[in-house]
């Protein structure tokens, strides 16, 4: 379980990713999880819960989203590799369907913070207002 | 791509009233949407917008301990992931005893000096890093544990992480080679069971194969699923306790120890999704 540590990391890039947009609060965060990483969806939104107490992030809403691996060939096949027929846990096949080579991942084994929401300089205006 | 939504908003109900008037006002798109500027210019597929990879973070730390011990230093740096009783320990020891390079070795631990006693009978320089709650080494526990190690007067470090098949594998730690250790009595279905930490090895031991029939594991089996598994990567079968397989495993490690060293000449370091060294 090392969701926490990815969690810690997660509130670290919102908090710079927010202060360089001026903001002092962070609405909504949304997190794309690779499908070919260790890392729980579930668990992570538990932990991010917890990281997030006391932070700009604090009331935000958590959209996790998970990623089909994605990778390349040098043959020149791209596209999403079928599962591993011999896995019984989730794995990609790392095999070219096209020539058999091994290929590697692009996309689908990494945890990335893909889109933050903060108050617009408008709405903030108007939120002092009322 | 699948979404599951939740939200924890914890808005007191005023707060709510403000914002239903707020959203009459000036419609839904109050919020300013920030996305993610991405590192790396991958082009021409559908999830390319924005990111920062959390794990990539850990990836570039143990980028900067490899450029470290294995460029300014010039240590041959070995990782040992597996279940705990996968004899990871023994095969070390092992190794320890066939080289006449200088060998330190950090020891992952979620309980005790054990392991590190058994090293420092053999003359290695040992640091062992209690893990606590944490179920693997990531690369801050390694650097404060080589703070322990006198760095100049080793040529090889071996790093033992803490038995588990799961975590490691997000965590790379600088290693020239990462060795995945399986052994027959875990059942000839191990490497079918954890698939990722087999992708993202460089070697794979099956140790104990003296006791491969007695326990009724098929270790053909075991290879045919690496091979399609982890296509490359070569199955080294050992029995540490009777010293079979040793030296088959020592040279298959310094193959891929220079084969990484000419690799690296010729290009450079680049942080992401390089599997290719632990
Ligand atoms: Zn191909």
């Amino acid at each position: 379980m090392h969701e926490f540590s990815i969690a810690t990391g997660i509130v670290d890039v919102v908090r710079e990713e927010a202060t360089d947009h001026g903001a002092d609060r962070v609405e909504s965060i949304t997190v794309a999880v690779g499908e070919a990483s260790h890392v729980n969806p579930e668990q992570l939104e538990t932990c991010l819960t917890v990281a997030t107490e006391d932070t700009i992030a604090a009331d935000a809403t958590l959209d996790i989203e998970t990623v089909e691996p994605y990778g390349s060939c040098s043959c020149g096949w791209a596209g999403r590799p079928e599962t591993s027929d011999r896995a019984l846990a989730y794995a990609p096949d790392l095999r070219c369907p096209e020539c058999e080579a091994r290929i590697d991942l692009e996309e689908g084994d990494g945890c990335r913070v893909m889109e933050l929401a903060v108050p617009s300089e408008d709405a903030d205006e108007t939120e002092t207002t009322p | 791509m699948i979404h599951r939504t939740s939200t924890t908003a914890r808005i007191d109900a005023s707060i709510t009233r403000i914002d239903a008037w707020l959203d009459r006002l000036v419609g839904p798109l109050r919020a300013h949407r920030i996305g993610i500027d991405q590192e790396h210019g991958d082009e021409g597929h559908d999830h390319g917008e924005g990111t920062a990879d959390i794990l990539e973070r850990f990836a570039r730390q143990a980028d900067a301990l490899h450029e470290e011990l294995v460029h300014d230093r010039g240590l041959r740096v070995v990782g040992f992931v597996g279940a705990t009783g996968a004899g990871k320990t023994r095969l070390i020891e092992r190794l320890i005893e066939r080289t006449d390079d200088r060998v330190g070795v950090i020891v992952g631990d979620v309980a005790g000096e054990d392991d590190a006693e058994r090293f420092r009978a053999l003359g290695a320089d040992v640091a062992s890093v209690a893990t606590g709650k944490e179920c693997h080494l990531d690369p801050g526990l390694l650097e404060d544990a080589l703070t322990e190690i006198d760095l100049d007067a080793i040529d090889r470090l071996y790093v033992e992480n803490v038995g588990n098949m799961v975590c490691p594998a997000d965590f790379p730690l600088g290693a020239q080679a990462r060795v995945v250790v399986v052994s027959a009595t875990e059942g000839d279905d191990v490497i079918r069971k954890h698939p990722l930490l087999f992708q993202a090895g460089d070697l794979a031991v099956i140790n104990k194969r003296d006791v491969a029939d007695a326990v009724n594991a098929d270790l053909d089996r075991m290879e045919r699923d690496l091979a399609a598994i982890a296509p490359g990567m070569d199955a080294i079968r050992t029995d540490a306790e009777h010293e079979a397989g040793i030296d088959a495993l020592a040279s298959a490690i310094d193959e891929r120890v220079e084969a990484h060293s000419h690799q690296d000449a010729d290009h450079d370091h680049t942080p992401g999704h390089d599997h290719g060294h632990d």
